[in-house]
C-alpha cells in the first residue's frame, strides 16, 4: 500500500467521520429537534434563500466537463455536483465522493475507493465506471495537460478507481480535485442517454442539491436532494439571481428581494456594513495583485535598478488604499503572487511605506528628480486600484500616465507581452505556488516578460519532485528570490466582499478557505423565526 | 409599384449583407475572446484549445463562410459563453425588450404627445414651458442616472416598487419610464410642428371659419391628423428603443437583449454579438422598408420619383 | 399745397434669415449657461482652486462646505480619492466641451458631406451611401462605441472619434433630404444651365443653404453626444479616469447615491443637465427660426 493522502493533515487513511457515529449524531440531532421545536430542524428541509449573482449564469457550468479555467462556475458545480476530492473545511483536496484516496510510493498511480451512500439524483449509485467517463468526457480547462499525463484508468471493481500516470506528477490531485471538473462525476448512463446538450438542460449530479429550473441570464433554481451523503441541506430551495449592477444588487439586498450577494465593493460595502439587519461577509480570495515591470529585463531602462523598483514598492501606500477601497479587508502581503491559503506559500510581510527612503533610492539610482516612467497599464475594471497607486508613485517622483484597458484588452496585451513600463497584474487563478510562479515568474510564463536562470533551474528541480516537503523548501526559497529581487512590487491579496441578509443563519461563506462563493451548500442554514 | 417594392427588397437584403460583414469583421477585430474564458494566468494549452473549440483558428474567410451557410439555416451559432444557440437566446429574451419598449414608448407619448399639443396652442406660457422642459428634462439626462434615482426613491426609500428583474407589472414602471423619458422629447418635438402645420391648414382655417370653438377644432380636426407622422415616427423609435435600452437593462438587471448584447461584447462572445446585432438590424431595415413601402403605396409621387 | 411725397427708400433685404434671430424670444438664459460654460473651460486653470487629477486619501468623501464635515477648503467636497469636486467639475467642463464641440464638428461635416454628395449626385453614389447609413444605422450606436472602445483602447480623442463616428447618420439623411428638395429650386436650376461645375453647384451653392439646417442639428446633437460620452463612462468604455469627465464623474459616484454621498452625482448631473437643456432650448428656437418644417428632426 501506498502513502495516504488527505488533504494537508497526515492522519490515518480516512479522515472522514466514522458512519456510525455520524448516524448517531443524526439521531440526536433528530431528537433534539424534536424534543426543543424552536430549533432549527435539521432533517427536513425548509424555505428558501435566494442570491443575487454578479455574473451572468451559464448552462455550461451545469456540466463539469466544460468548466472553463474560471472560478464562477464552481458556484454552480458545489451545489449540483460532488467529486472525489475537493477543497472543503476540511482541507483543499478533502475525499468527497471518494472515501479513502492513496497514492503509490512511486507516485505513478492513484487509488480510489467511493463511498458507499453516494447516489446521484436519480437514485443510482456513483460507480468507478462514472469515474473514468466522467474523466475521459472532460474538455474543460488543463484537459491536455491532464489528458496527456494519464496513462490509464482502471476500474476493477464498482466502487474502485485506480489512475496510472506516465510519470510522476504531484500536483496530479491538485489538477484533478481542485483546479479543474475533472474530478466532479457525471452519470454515465444517463448522460449517454440524453446526450451534452440534453444533459445541459437537465443535469443530474451527485451533490447536495437537484436542478429544478433555469433561465438563461434570469434566475436559476435548486431544490434540496435528502439523500447528500455527507448531510441533508436544511434549506429547501435556492434561487440565483443575475443582477449585474452593484448598487442595484445592494438596493434588493437592502429590501429584502435577495438574502445574499456577491461583490460589493467600495463605499457600498461601507452602505452595507451600516445597515441594520445586513451583515458583511468578507471572503479571501485567491486575487492577488501586484505591479509589474516589464522593462526590468532592459538594461537601457530604469527599471532594471532595483533600486528604482524597490523605491516604486516603497512608496504605495498600502494600508490606506486598503481601508479607502476594501475597508482595510484585503491582506497585506509581501507575496506578491501567492495567496496565502495555497499549497507551498512562503509568508512575508508588506514592504513599509516609505516615501521618504523611496526618493532616496531614487536618487542613488540617479534620478534625483524622479522620471518619466510611460505608462501605467491595468484592466479597467480596477482603475480605481491604479489611480490610488498612481498618486502614491507620482508622489515620490515616478510619474506616469494611466491606461486603463478594458478586461479583453489588457489581458490579450499582458499575456502577448506587449504592455511596457508599469503593469498592475493579478490573478485568481487556482492552483498552488507552483502554478502561480510558473505564470508569472518563470521562463515561459504567460506573463512572464523574462526570467532569471537560477530560478528557472530550480523550478525544474520542483516539477519533477515527488517529496512534498523537498517541494515546499525549493518552492518558498524560488518565492524568496522573487521578493529579494523586487521583480514585483505586491499590492495585496483581494478580499471579495458579499452581504448577507437577516434570514440567513449559517451563509457558508468563508467555510473553505479561499473559495469566494458560500460553500458548502448543505451547510447552510436559514434563521428560525 | 411591384417594380418599387422588388427594389425595395433589394436594397434590404444589400444592408443586411453589408451588416452582416461589417459586423463580422468588427467583432474579430476587437480581440480575442480566449482570454475571458479563463482566469489570468492559465496555460498557453488551454488557450489554444478553447480557440480550436470555437473554431477561432481557422482563416477567417473559412470562418465567414461557417457563418453565412448557418445563417441561411436559419442558426445564428452557439454563444461563447452559454453554449446555446444564439437564436434560442435571442427569441428568450425578445418579448421582455419589446414589453419594455412598448411601455416606454406608451408613457414617451403620453409624456411627448400633450407637451407637444401645448406648446402649438400656446394655452398660456406656464404649461408650454412646462410641458416643454419637463419633457427636455428627459433628453437632458442620462439614463442610468434616472434609473439609479428611481431605485433609490421608489425602491430603497419608500419602498414601493421591487428594485430589479422582471417579473410583474411593477417591475415595469421604473425601466420604462426611465427609457421612455428620453424619447418623450422626440415625440413632443414631432407632435407641435405637426400641430403647427396642421392648424394653419387650410381645411382648419375653414373650420374656424365655421365658427367652431377653438377647443372642437382642435380636437377633432388638427390632433387626429397631426398624429399620424408622430405614431410612424413612434413606430420606428420602438424598434430603436429595443436596440438602444441596454443601459436601462444594465441598471435594472431587465433580461432583455440589450444586456444580452453588452454580456456578448464584454465577454467578446462573437456569436451572440453577430446575432444580436444582425437581428436588431434585421429589425430597423425591415421596419424602415416597410414604412417606406407605404408612403409609397399612399403617396403615388415617391414612387414614381425615385 | 404741393403734395409731398415721400419716396421711400427701403433699406435691401436682408439675405439673411440670421440677422432676425436677435430679438423677441430668444432663449437668453441657455445661450447665457452655454457661453459660462466655454469660459469656464477655457479659463479652467485660472478657475480650479485644486488639481483635479490628485487628490489625498485622507480627505476623501468631505461634504460641500454649507453641510457638516464639510470646509471651505473643499467647497464642493471631494470624491472617493480625496480630489476637489469644484475643481474636476471646472476641467470637466473643459471635457465636455472639446468632447461635445469635437465631436459633434467631426460628425457634422462627415454626415452633412455625404448628405450633400448623396442628394446632389444621386445615382449609385446616392445608393451607395444610403445603403452605409442604413447599415450604420442598424448598428446599435452605443455597442458600435463599445466595440471601438474596445479596440483603440479609451481615451479622449478616441472617444471623440468614436462619438463622431457613430452619430453621423442623421446629418446625412437629412441634409440628403434638404438637398433633394434645393435641387429643384430655380437658382439651382439656372447654376447648372450656365455651366457651374458639380463642386462648384455643391459648394457655393447648395451648402451654403443647408449649413443653417445642420447648425440645428449640432446643437441638438451636442446634447446627444454628451448623454452618450456619460452612458459610455456608465458602460465603463468612456473617457478613462483620471480625467474629470462629467460623465465619468456621475458613474463613478453613482454608488454614493445609495450612502447619502449625493454630491458626486447631484453636481455633475446638473452640469450635464445644464448644458444639455441649454443646447437642446437654444437649437428648438434655432429650429424653429429657421424653418418650422423641418419635422424630421
Amino acid at each position: 500500500m501506498g502513502r495516504s493522502v488527505s488533504g494537508e493533515k497526515r492522519k490515518s487513511a480516512t479522515n472522514v467521520i466514522n458512519p456510525t457515529r455520524r448516524e448517531v449524531l443524526a439521531l440526536a440531532a433528530g431528537g433534539l429537534a424534536a424534543v426543543a421545536p424552536g430549533l432549527a430542524d435539521a432533517a427536513v428541509p425548509a424555505g428558501q434563500l435566494t442570491w443575487g449573482v454578479h455574473i451572468s449564469l451559464a448552462p455550461t457550468w451545469f456540466d463539469p466537463a466544460e468548466t472553463p479555467g474560471l472560478i464562477t462556475p464552481f458556484m454552480v458545480l458545489y451545489a449540483l455536483h460532488d467529486a472525489l476530492v475537493k477543497p472543503m473545511p476540511g482541507g483543499p483536496l478533502t475525499p468527497s465522493l471518494a472515501e479513502t484516496v492513496s497514492a503509490a510510493e512511486d507516485g505513478l498511480s492513484y487509488d480510489f475507493v467511493l463511498r458507499d451512500k453516494a447516489v446521484f439524483h436519480n437514485g443510482e449509485p456513483v460507480t468507478a465506471e462514472d469515474v473514468k467517463f466522467s474523466f475521459e468526457r472532460y474538455r474543460g480547462a488543463s484537459y491536455e495537460a491532464m489528458k496527456a499525463r494519464v496513462a490509464a484508468i482502471e476500474t476493477p471493481d464498482p466502487r474502485r478507481v485506480s489512475f496510472k500516470l506516465k510519470e510522476p506528477w504531484p500536483d496530479f490531485l491538485t489538477f484533478y480535485g481542485s483546479a479543474t471538473g475533472a474530478g466532479w462525476i457525471v452519470p454515465k448512463k444517463y448522460v449517454e442517454k440524453v446526450g451534452d446538450d440534453g444533459y445541459k438542460k437537465a443535469p443530474i449530479g451527485a451533490g447536495p442539491y437537484k436542478f429544478v429550473s433555469f433561465t438563461p441570464g434570469v434566475e436559476l433554481v435548486f431544490e434540496a436532494f435528502d439523500q447528500y451523503w455527507r448531510k441533508s441541506p436544511s434549506v429547501k430551495r435556492l434561487a440565483f439571481r443575475v443582477i449585474p449592477d452593484e448598487a442595484t444588487r445592494l438596493a434588493a439586498l437592502i429590501r429584502g428581494e435577495v438574502d445574499i450577494v456577491y461583490s460589493i465593493r467600495g463605499e457600498l460595502a461601507e452602505e452595507l456594513q451600516r445597515t441594520p439587519g445586513l451583515s458583511l461577509k468578507p471572503v479571501n480570495s485567491p486575487a492577488t495583485f501586484w505591479l509589474y515591470f516589464p522593462d526590468q529585463w532592459d538594461q537601457k531602462s530604469p527599471w532594471h535598478d532595483e533600486r528604482v523598483r524597490l523605491a516604486a514598492s516603497l512608496a504605495v501606500d498600502r494600508s490606506s488604499i486598503n481601508q479607502a477601497l476594501t475597508l482595510g479587508l484585503s491582506k497585506l502581503t509581501g507575496n506578491a503572487n501567492v495567496p496565502d491559503f495555497f499549497d507551498f506559500y512562503w509568508s512575508a510581510p508588506a514592504p513599509p511605506y516609505d516615501p521618504g527612503k523611496a526618493r532616496q533610492l531614487l536618487t542613488d539610482a540617479g534620478y534625483p528628480r524622479g522620471f518619466e516612467a510611460g505608462d501605467y497599464y491595468c484592466d479597467a475594471s480596477y482603475s480605481n486600484l491604479g489611480e490610488a497607486v498612481l498618486d502614491n508613485l507620482q508622489a515620490v517622483g515616478i510619474r506616469a500616465k494611466l491606461r486603463p484597458l478594458e478586461r479583453a484588452a489588457f489581458l490579450e496585451a499582458y499575456g502577448k507581452k506587449s504592455l511596457k513600463n508599469i503593469v498592475q497584474g493579478g490573478t485568481g487563478a487556482f492552483g498552488n505556488a507552483a502554478t502561480r510562479l510558473e505564470a508569472t515568474a518563470v521562463k515561459g510564463g504567460v506573463y512572464a516578460y523574462g526570467s532569471y536562470p537560477d530560478i528557472d533551474q530550480m523550478f525544474q528541480e520542483q516539477a519533477a519532485q515527488m517529496d512534498h516537503k523537498r517541494r515546499a523548501t525549493i518552492l518558498q526559497k524560488i518565492q524568496q528570490v522573487v521578493s529579494e529581487r523586487t521583480m514585483f512590487a505586491p499590492i495585496w491579496q483581494l478580499a471579495f466582499i458579499n452581504g448577507a441578509g437577516s434570514r440567513v443563519g449559517e451563509s457558508a461563506f468563508g467555510l473553505i478557505p479561499g473559495f469566494a462563493y458560500t460553500a458548502p451548500y448543505e451547510d447552510i442554514t436559514l434563521k428560525s423565526g | 409599384m411591384r417594380r418599387y417594392i422588388a427594389r425595395r427588397i433589394g436594397y434590404c437584403l444589400l444592408s443586411l449583407f453589408l451588416l452582416s460583414v461589417t459586423i463580422f469583421l468588427f467583432v474579430r477585430v476587437t480581440g480575442d475572446p480566449t482570454t475571458l474564458l479563463v482566469e489570468p494566468g492559465a496555460s498557453q494549452a488551454d488557450l489554444d484549445a478553447i480557440r480550436h473549440q470555437f473554431g477561432l483558428d481557422q482563416p477567417l474567410w473559412v470562418q465567414y463562410g461557417i457563418f453565412m451557410t448557418s445563417l441561411a439555416h436559419g442558426d445564428l451559432g452557439q454563444s461563447f459563453y452559454y453554449r446555446t444557440p444564439v437564436l434560442e437566446l435571442y427569441l428568450s429574451r425578445l418579448p421582455n425588450s419589446l414589453y419594455l419598449a412598448a411601455v416606454a414608448m406608451a408613457l414617451s407619448l403620453l409624456i411627448g404627445v400633450p407637451s407637444g399639443v401645448l406648446a402649438s396652442v400656446r394655452v398660456g406660457r406656464f404649461w408650454d414651458s412646462f410641458g416643454k422642459l419637463f419633457t427636455l428634462l428627459g433628453l437632458s439626462l442620462p439614463s442610468f442616472w434616472v434609473g439609479l434615482v428611481l431605485i433609490l426613491i421608489f425602491s430603497v426609500y419608500l419602498g414601493w416598487l421591487p428594485s430589479s428583474g422582471a417579473g410583474t407589472p411593477l417591475h415595469l414602471i421604473m425601466p420604462a419610464f426611465a427609457l421612455g423619458w428620453y424619447f418623450a422629447a422626440a415625440h413632443m418635438r414631432l407632435t407641435r410642428s405637426s400641430m403647427l402645420e396642421v392648424l394653419g391648414s387650410e381645411y382648419v382655417k375653414l373650420a374656424r371659419l365655421k365658427g367652431l370653438p377653438q377647443s372642437l377644432v382642435i380636437a377633432k380636426h388638427a390632433f387626429k391628423n397631426a398624429l399620424i407622422p408622430v405614431l410612424t415616427l413612434a413606430g420606428i423609435n420602438l424598434v430603436i428603443m429595443v436596440n438602444v435600452a441596454t443601459v436601462v437593462e444594465v441598471v435594472f438587471a431587465w433580461p432583455g437583449i440589450g444586456r444580452l448584447l453588452f454580456e456578448g461584447v464584454t465577454f467578446r462572445d462573437f456569436p451572440v454579438v453577430q446575432g444580436v446585432v444582425l437581428m436588431g438590424g434585421a429589425m430597423i431595415v425591415i421596419v424602415n422598408m416597410v414604412v417606406d413601402i407605404l408612403y409609397a403605396v399612399i403617396d403615388p409621387r415617391i414612387r414614381l420619383g425615385s | 399745397m404741393a403734395i409731398q411725397t415721400e419716396v421711400l427708400v427701403l433699406p435691401p433685404r436682408t439675405p439673411s434669415r440670421l440677422a432676425s434671430l436677435w430679438r423677441g424670444d430668444f432663449p437668453l438664459i441657455p445661450a447665457l449657461i452655454l457661453v459660462v460654460i466655454a469660459l469656464v473651460a477655457i479659463f479652467a486653470n485660472l478657475l480650479a482652486p485644486h488639481n483635479p487629477e490628485i487628490g489625498s486619501l485622507t480627505a476623501r468623501f468631505r461634504p460641500p462646505f454649507w453641510q457638516t464635515g464639510g470646509s471651505t477648503q473643499y467647497l464642493l467636497g471631494t470624491d472617493q480619492l480625496g480630489r476637489d469636486v469644484l475643481s474636476r467639475l471646472i476641467f470637466g467642463a473643459r471635457i465636455s466641451m472639446v468632447v461635445g464641440i469635437t465631436a459633434v464638428l467631426f460628425s457634422g461635416v462627415l454626415g452633412t458631406t455625404l448628405g450633400i454628395l448623396s442628394g446632389y449626385l444621386g445615382g449609385w453614389v446616392d445608393q451607395v451611401i444610403m445603403r452605409i447609413t442604413d447599415t450604420w444605422l442598424a448598428l446599435p450606436a452605443l455597442m458600435f462605441a463599445i466595440f471601438l472602445a474596445a479596440i483603440v483602447g479609451p481615451s479622449l480623442w478616441n472617444i471623440v472619434l468614436i462619438l463622431g463616428i457613430t452619430y453621423w447618420t442623421r446629418y446625412a439623411r437629412v441634409i440628403r433630404g434638404e438637398v433633394l428638395s434645393l435641387k429643384e429650386r430655380e437658382f439651382v436650376r439656372l447654376a447648372i444651365v450656365a455651366g457651374c461645375s458639380k463642386r462648384t453647384i455643391m459648394l457655393r451653392h447648395i451648402l451654403p443653404n443647408v449649413i443653417n439646417t445642420a447648425i440645428v442639428l449640432g446643437t441638438l446633437e451636442l446634447g446627444v453626444v454628451i448623454i452618450a460620452e456619460a452612458s459610455l463612462s456608465f458602460l465603463g468604455v468612456g473617457v478613462p479616469p483620471p480625467e474629470p469627465a462629467w460623465g465619468l464623474m456621475l458613474s463613478d459616484g453613482k454608488q454614493g447615491l445609495m450612502v447619502g454621498r449625493w454630491w458626486l452625482t447631484v453636481l455633475p448631473g446638473c452640469c450635464i443637465m445644464l448644458m444639455v437643456l441649454s443646447a437642446n432650448l437654444l437649437g428648438d428656437w434655432l429650429r424653429v427660426k429657421l424653418d418650422p418644417q423641418l419635422r424630421q428632426l
